[in-house]
């Protein structure tokens, strides 16, 4: 396949049996910013209008079923 | 058609965060990635019966945000990502001495790869899904995604000059920039 070309043009190969849990992972720089970067994006504050939507669009439901 | 129910929706509020941060590394932009966000919202509402219960829903809702994304980056022409001239910032990224990589460095990094790598590294790296789940959520090969986190990898390392990766072997951009490895 194309991508298997260039997996290898890149000299990934090796690093491509590790898996994400070794080539991502703490003892990887890229790995560590990368979830710090992402952390910081998930614990940010939800703004009203996520829940304000969900319970419009429960209202405009015609039959509800609580469970 | 089925009523959506109470536990639907509550996971629909527990999954919003990790939504967000999906979106924001999609479109490198708070205001679009919370559109993106609310249209996920709805689309997954009036689709939730497509939802098979026990399955992963975070990913379930990764990929309609995706298609979401995608959709709208085509209807738009691209503009999307370019609009506000954040990608065009291009930064001039200082070799990161010995593991101090700065967070802002690293975003302006992540900034540069092309959408189908960072998407990638996101999911497999920071959102936690499996090479298989990402597959799913992309629509495509595994191998695919393994190419894709391998490359926005190494881009990341080249862009960032980052060092001291070698626990992988040496490669060529570590050999160039550093002589004295990273403990």
């Amino acid at each position: 396949m194309k991508d298997m070309t260039k997996d290898i043009l890149a000299g990934a190969e090796s690093r491509r049996r590790n898996g994400s849990g070794d080539a991502l992972g703490p003892n990887s720089e890229i790995g560590r910013k990368l979830k710090q970067y992402y952390d910081a994006l998930v614990s940010d504050d939800v703004p009203d209008r996520f829940s304000q939507l969900l319970s419009q669009l429960e209202r405009a439901e015609p039959a509800q079923k609580k469970d | 058609m089925a009523a959506v129910s109470q536990g639907f929706k509550t996971d629909l509020l527990g999954a919003i965060p990790s939504l967000r941060a999906f979106a924001v590394s999609l479109t490198q932009n708070a205001d679009k990635a919370d559109d993106l966000v609310q249209e996920t919202l709805v689309k997954a509402w009036d689709k939730h019966e497509s939802f098979q219960p026990g399955t992963n829903l975070k990913a379930w809702l990764f990929t309609i945000l995706r298609n979401e994304f995608y959709s709208q980056m085509r209807k738009r022409g691209r503009e999307v990502q370019d609009s506000d001239g954040i990608m065009t910032a291009r930064l001039a990224v200082h070799p990161a001495q010995h593991g101090q990589l700065d967070l802002k460095d690293f975003r302006g990094a992540l900034e540069q790869l092309p959408e189908d790598q960072r998407e990638a590294i996101i999911l497999i790296g920071a959102s936690g899904f499996s090479y298989e789940e990402a597959a799913e959520i992309c629509g495509c090969a595994v191998g695919t995604i393994k190419s894709r986190v391998s490359r926005a990898r190494t881009r990341l390392q080249e862009i960032l000059k980052i060092s001291g990766e070698d626990e992988y072997g040496p490669d060529a951009i570590s050999a160039q920039v550093t002589s004295s490895p990273a403990s």
